[in-house]
């Protein structure tokens, strides 16, 4: 049998993936697995379940408090995600379209910010609540979220806003629209895949993000879901392993679908970005 | 040209800046002053202290040996993330069947949360449930439970493992970037004079990625540097301490051990060792440019 070239490329190229593929699938089965094991096999060493138990995704829901965490995840990740935006899209256009004094010094104060992840700065960030009151608060997370997601959209969208040709607006200005106007009917519909695209990934980031929630949530009632899953491990003697599992995936599956579906974008994103 | 406040980069740009601004100037300056202050454990400020809190940080053992943790943290994750994400970006960049499903397999665990990643592992890695162990049993690889988390020993590596795995996706998405931008009639030209398929890759395709390597470097060690879920879900820097990087160490001197001053003193020398490492990004990035 002689195969074809794609073919031979086919196999060899999951052959050289197989391992990764592996590492990057077995927690997805453990955690799925675990997750419809009945109560008391969960901590048999067995892969399989003697009988698959559904339900275990609905007593999750109550035993995790899983609800109320949901909310305050998805209260999070889109108030954070439209807050930055909304500061995001005007500076990443200014930087894209004008010439202007002080350019250079908001672009390098925008990159160090990038670098600096909240866990450097979280002593003076819970100061900062704790001065404000508003140490448990969701709406302080909210700023804080969308803060730390500035430099990561203003550097996506202004690398897109640049492949925008401006004439499209001066077009506008000549037949008499107002600034205003071109930006609404001429440059934003062109901008908003981009913007989309930005939009995720800033859910993402809020909808993941650990050690600001676990140094200013305090209280279970405001916990998001990687807080309400962790504390649900952390410090104790006995774990409901089974609806920890259920819950991690309850949360995980939903965003990484989303994902799956836009990392094509991420890489023209990226690249974009990248090699400007 | 029209005058209006959407033509006014200023007003424009004040918003983002002054957000960021306030949440991220105000915290620093805050540490700031904390690092060269008496504080207590409630955080009131008890008077100038000099240097002290930086000295009693350097002076900490503790701090000692989480420091050159992080070294190995930071070096070891980033050279096995970089091995490993050339070739898999090089297959993801040919064409053949199923390499959608492949793509978004190796992009999976960029869309998971490090604090739910971390969570299933310290499962999986359980030493006497733990479905590794059951699974490398029933392979025939190992015949006794290993104990995973329980020591420093195998814990580290496990933990080093698993930050290499959620790396590898954003690293492959930068060099897949980077393969896109290599134009096809090099390759074409090279084939014609008969170069094997190594020489093509030592001397075509090495260099023209060398600018997305080196950016891929630097974001990965900031990145990693700065990595706290998987260490503190997992181990939470224990047993004893003994899996601790600065991140860690850092979070229990300010939270655990309420030392406010000493952990003031640790944000602002990685606050250094981080600006360091961005002023290297930006001399990577300009380089890029001007080519």
């Amino acid at each position: 049998m002689k195969l074809s070239r794609r073919m031979k490329r086919t196999i060899f190229s999951w052959l050289v993936l197989s391992p990764l593929v592996v590492a990057v699938l077995f927690p997805f089965a453990v955690m799925f697995i675990t997750a419809i094991k009945p109560a008391t096999e969960v901590l048999q060493p067995t892969w399989w379940p003697s009988a698959p138990q559904w339900q275990n995704f609905i007593t999750m829901w109550q035993a995790t408090n899983f609800g109320a965490a949901l909310w305050n995840s998805v209260y999070v990740a889109v108030l954070s995600t439209l807050l930055s935006l909304v500061v995001s899209i005007p500076a990443a256009y200014a930087l894209s379209r004008f010439r202007f004094v002080g350019k250079g010094f908001v672009q390098q104060f925008l990159l160090v910010s990038q670098m600096l992840s909240p866990i450097v700065l979280v002593i003076g960030l819970f100061r900062l609540l704790v001065a404000l009151k508003l140490l448990d608060s969701l709406n302080a997370v909210v700023f804080v979220y969308a803060t730390f997601n500035i430099a990561f959209s203003v550097w996506m969208l202004q690398s897109y806003f640049s492949t925008i040709p401006k004439d499209l607006e001066e077009a506008a200005w000549m037949e008499g629209a107002t600034p205003w106007q071109a930006l609404r009917k001429v440059f934003l519909p062109l901008a908003l895949p981009a913007m989309t695209v930005t939009a995720i990934f800033s859910f993402i980031n809020a909808w993941n993000e650990f050690v600001i929630a676990l140094t200013m949530l305090r209280n279970q009632g405001s916990y998001t879901l990687p807080i309400q899953v962790f504390s649900l491990v952390a410090g104790r003697y006995t774990v409901e392993w089974h609806h920890v599992m259920a819950a991690a995936f309850a949360a995980t599956i939903p965003v990484a679908i989303v994902f799956a579906w836009l990392q094509r974008y991420l890489v023209r994103g990226l690249a974009l970005g990248a090699v400007k | 040209m029209n005058r209006s406040i959407f033509t006014n980069p200023y007003v424009l740009i004040a918003p983002a800046f002054l957000l960021a601004a306030f949440i991220i100037l105000w915290p620093l300056s805050q540490i700031g002053e904390i690092s060269i202050s008496n504080v207590n454990r409630f955080g009131q400020l008890k008077g100038f202290a000099g240097l002290e809190n930086f000295a009693a940080v350097v002076g900490d053992p503790q701090f000692l040996a989480a420091a050159w943790r992080t070294v190995i943290w930071t070096l070891g994750i980033v050279a096995g993330t970089i091995l490993l994400s050339v070739p898999v970006a090089l297959v993801l960049n040919e064409d053949f069947h199923g390499r959608g499903i492949a793509r978004i397999i190796v992009m999976l665990p960029w869309a998971v949360s490090l604090t739910m990643t971390a969570i299933v592992w310290r499962w999986a890695l359980s030493g006497e449930s733990g479905m590794l162990n059951s699974a490398l049993k029933g392979l025939g690889l190992v015949d006794q439970n290993i104990q995973w988390l329980a020591a420093a020993g195998t814990a580290f590596p496990m933990q080093i493992a698993i930050g290499i795995l959620v790396s590898i996706p954003f690293t492959t998405t930068i060099f897949l970037g980077g393969l896109s931008s290599i134009p096809d009639d090099l390759y074409e030209a090279a084939r014609l004079e008969g170069a094997s398929s190594w020489q093509i890759f030592f001397s075509i395709t090495l260099p023209l990625l060398r600018p997305f390597i080196n950016i891929a470097v630097v974001m990965n060690t900031i990145g990693v540097f700065n990595s706290f879920p998987i260490i503190w879900v997992t181990t939470q820097g224990g047993p004893a301490n003994s899996t601790d990087i600065l991140v860690t160490y850092l979070y229990k001197l300010g939270f655990s051990f309420g030392k406010l001053g000493e952990a003031s003193a640790l944000s602002l020398m990685m606050f250094a060792l981080l600006l360091f490492f961005t002023i290297i990004y930006v001399r990577l990035a300009m380089r890029g440019e001007r080519a």
